[in-house]
C-alpha cells in the first residue's frame, strides 16, 4: 500500500515561497516523475514528502493517515539519494542491514531479506566490499537494496541517475522500471531528465517554479501539453516554437511543431530553408533547418539514410492535425 | 617524467635540508647517550669516567621512577580520555547553528592561545588555590570545606589544567570533521529510522575516528613531555605525587646536577615515547589508512 496525497502543501524558506499550495495524488503502485527545470522546487517536493523537510502549511497523507507531522522514519518510505548516502565505515551487507538493525528486525528474517535484495541486485559477490571499493552502479544498486530491505509504502528517488555515466544510466533506468513491475509499489522519482521522465513514468507531473504545470502520463503530455512550458520541455529533440505571421495565420499567437511530425523533401512543401548542421544517428537524422522565416532554426527529424547535408535546399510539410496552437498567455487552444 | 637526470639532481638539491635535518636529530641524540654512559656530575669536577649500564641502573632503581612512569602515563591518558570526549561532545554543540556563532567558536578556541606557564599560574592562584581561589570561594559561598586541589590532588588537578589547555585543540579537529560529514549521509540515516543516539554512535563516531586519530597521536606526543605546569604549579609534590619522566629528569639533571643520570633518564623518556607510539599505531594507525 502506498497512496500519498498532498492536500494544498505549500512551502517556504523564510520569506521566499518555494512551492506555492499545491494538490497531488499519486495512486498506490503508481510510478510518479516529477520533472522540471534545475531549482523548480522538485527535490524540495520529494523531501516534503520523504519528512526531511517541514511543510509551512497544508496536509499530507499517506495511505490516508495524515502524515505531516511524522518523522521521516514513521511514514513508511525509503528514500535513495542522489549521492547515494551509503555509510563509508561499513560493509555492503551492514548497509543494507542498517534500517533492519534501527527496526529492531530479527536476525535470521535480517539475513533472509540481505540475501534476496543482493539476489535481485546482483550484490551477492559484494556483499562484504565496502562502499568505496564498488563502482558507481554499484553503489547505487546497494542504495537501493538499503531501500527494498525495509519493504517500504513507497520509495523516493532524488535524481539517482545523474552521478552514472551515459551507458549506466540506460542500464540503471531499466532496473529500476523492472524492479518496479516487479515489486508493484509505489515509486516517485524525480529528475530533470525528461527522457528518463518520459521512459518511466506511469505519470509526470511537470513542475515550474514549485508550480505544477501540467500532471498526466508521458503520451498525454507528448500529445496534448497544456502550455509553452510542457511543450517545450516534453519531447527530445525539443518541439519547434514558432510566432509572428506564420501563427497569426492559424489563429494563434505561437504555434509549436514536433521535429518528427515535419516532412521533409527536396521539391516541394509549405516551408522551405537551408540545412544547418545535419546530426546522423544512423536510425535518424536530426536537421537543424535555418532561414525559413518562420523562427531561427526548425528541427526535423527525417529518415537515417535520407542524404541530404549541410548547405542543401529543402522544403518542409507539417502534418496539420499535429500542429500546437497557443495563445499569448502561453495556453494551449483546444 | 622522472628521469634517471632529473631523479639525481633532485636528490642533490634536498640533500642540504636532509644533512641538516639529520645532524638536528643525530648530534643531541648521540650525545645524550654518550652522557648517559658516564659518571658526570657537575658537583664533582675532575674526570668523567665511562661507566657503562650504572646511571640506568640508578635510574631504574630510582623510588620515584616508577611512580613517575605511572604519573606519565596517567597524565597522558587523563587529559585524551577528557579531550576526546569532552572534544566531541563541544564539537557537537558549536556545531548547532546558534545566535554569535562566530564569537563563541573564538572564545572555545582561546584556551589554546593561553601560554601553559600563565594558564598554569591562573588555575593556580585564581581557581584552586584554598584560601583566595574561585573554587575556594565558590564552596564557603555554599558552606562546604574549601578542597586544597593541588595539596589533595595533585596529579588530578593538573589533568585537569592540561585538559582545559588541549580542549580546544580536539575541539577544532573534530568540528571540522563533523562538518565534513555529508548532511545527506544523516538524512539516510533519519530515514532508515535511526534516532538521534544511534545517528551519533552509528554515523558520526565513526566519522570522526580518522580525525580523532589525529588528535589522539598529537597531543599523545605534547602530552609525554609536560612538563611547565608541573614546575609551577605542584613542582612534582607533594613529594613525587605529580612528578612525570620529563619532571624527574629535570630534578636530577638540573636540581641534583647529575648530566649523566639525567641523560639516562632521557634516553628512557625517549624509549617509553616509542613503546606508547608503537602501541598507539596498532590500536589506531589502520584509522588513517585511506
Amino acid at each position: 500500500m502506498g497512496r500519498i496525497t498532498l492536500e494544498n502543501v505549500q512551502k517556504s524558506f523564510g520569506d521566499v515561497e518555494v512551492i506555492p499550495p499545491l494538490d497531488l495524488t499519486i495512486e498506490d503502485g503508481e510510478f510518479v516523475v516529477f520533472v522540471g527545470p534545475s531549482g523548480c522546487g522538485k527535490s524540495t517536493l520529494l523531501r516534503l514528502i520523504a519528512g526531511l523537510e517541514d511543510v509551512s502549511g497544508g496536509e499530507i497523507r499517506i495511505d490516508g493517515k495524515p502524515a505531516t507531522d511524522l518523522p521521516p522514519a514513521k511514514r513508511g518510505l525509503a528514500m535513495v539519494f542522489q549521492s547515494y548516502a551509503l555509510y563509508p565505515h561499513m560493509s555492503v551487507r551492514k548497509n543494507i542491514a542498517f534500517p533492519m538493525k534501527m527496526a529492531k528486525v530479527p536476525e535470521d528474517e535480517q539475513k533472509r531479506r540481505i540475501e534476496s535484495a543482493a539476489h535481485a541486485l546482483n550484490l551477492t559477490d559484494y556483499l562484504d566490499r565496502r562502499p568505496g571499493q564498488l563502482s558507481g552502479g554499484q553503489r547505487q544498486r546497494v542504495a537501493i537494496g538499503r531501500a527494498i530491505v525495509r519493504e517500504p509504502a513507497a520509495f523516493l528517488f532524488d535524481e539517482p541517475l545523474s552521478n552514472l555515466d551515459a551507458a549506466l544510466r540506460v542500464g540503471m533506468r531499466l532496473e529500476i522500471s523492472e524492479l518496479h513491475t516487479r515489486l508493484a509499489t509505489t515509486m516517485v522519482y524525480v529528475t530533470h531528465d525528461q527522457v528518463e521522465a518520459m521512459t518511466m513514468a506511469d505519470k509526470i507531473v511537470v513542475l515550474r517554479a514549485g508550480h505544477i504545470e501540467q500532471v498526466g502520463s508521458p503520451l498525454e503530455l507528448y500529445r496534448s501539453p497544456r502550455n509553452l512550458f510542457v511543450a517545450g520541455f516534453i519531447g527530445s529533440p525539443k518541439m519547434n516554437l514558432i510566432d509572428g505571421p506564420e501563427a497569426a495565420r492559424r489563429g494563434a499567437h505561437t504555434i509549436g511543431i514536433r521535429p518528427e511530425h515535419i516532412d521533409v523533401s527536396t521539391e516541394e512543401g509549405v516551408w522551405h530553408g537551408t540545412i544547418g548542421v545535419a546530426e546522423h544517428l544512423g536510425s535518424d537524422t536530426f536537421f537543424h533547418v535555418h532561414e525559413t522565416g518562420l523562427a531561427e532554426t526548425v528541427t526535423i527529424r527525417a529518415d537515417g539514410e535520407i542524404g541530404l547535408h549541410h548547405g542543401d535546399r529543402v522544403y518542409l510539410t507539417p502534418h496539420p492535425d499535429k500542429i500546437h496552437r497557443f495563445d499569448e498567455g502561453g495556453l494551449l487552444i483546444a | 617524467m622522472a628521469t634517471q637526470h632529473s631523479k639525481a639532481a633532485a636528490r642533490l638539491m634536498i640533500a642540504p635540508a636532509v644533512i641538516v635535518l639529520l645532524l638536528w636529530m643525530i648530534v643531541p641524540l648521540v650525545l645524550t647517550l654518550y652522557f648517559s654512559t658516564l659518571r658526570y656530575n657537575l658537583l664533582m669536577p675532575g674526570g668523567t669516567p665511562f661507566v657503562g649500564m650504572e646511571n640506568y641502573q640508578y635510574f631504574f632503581t630510582d623510588p620515584a621512577f616508577t611512580t613517575a612512569l605511572v604519573n606519565t602515563l596517567l597524565l597522558v591518558g587523563g587529559v585524551l580520555l577528557i579531550t576526546i570526549i569532552g572534544g566531541t561532545l563541544l564539537a557537537l554543540l558549536l556545531d548547532q547553528p546558534m545566535f554569535g556563532q562566530g564569537i563563541v567558536r573564538l572564545l572555545v578556541i582561546a584556551p589554546f592561545f593561553v601560554m601553559p606557564t600563565v594558564s598554569a599560574l591562573v588555575w593556580k592562584n585564581m581557581f584552586m588555590n584554598p584560601v583566595n581561589g574561585l573554587f575556594a570561594h565558590l564552596a564557603r559561598l555554599i558552606g562546604i570545606q574549601p578542597f586544597d586541589f593541588l595539596a589533595v590532588a595533585p596529579l588530578a588537578s593538573i589533568i585537569l589544567i592540561v585538559a582545559w589547555q588541549w580542549l580546544p585543540f580536539a575541539t577544532l579537529i573534530l568540528l571540522t570533521a563533523m562538518q565534513s560529514l555529508d548532511s545527506e549521509q544523516i538524512e539516510a540515516a533519519e530515514m532508515d529510522g535511526a534516532g538521534a543516539l544511534s545517528r551519533f554512535f552509528y554515523i558520526v563516531v565513526p566519522h570522526l575516528s580518522r580525525a580523532a586519530t589525529v588528535v589522539i597521536l598529537i597531543q599523545t606526543i605534547f602530552l609525554l613531555s609536560i612538563f611547565a605546569e608541573i614546575l609551577v604549579t605542584t613542582a612534582g609534590g607533594p613529594g613525587v605525587a605529580s612528578t612525570n619522566l620529563t619532571y624527574l629528569v629535570y630534578i636530577q639533571s638540573l636540581l641534583q646536577f647529575d648530566v649523566g643520570l639525567g641523560s639516562a633518564g632521557g634516553v628512557v623518556a625517549i624509549i617509553l615515547a616509542n613503546i606508547v607510539a608503537i602501541f598507539l599505531m596498532r590500536m589506531i594507525g589502520k584509522n588513517l589508512d585511506a
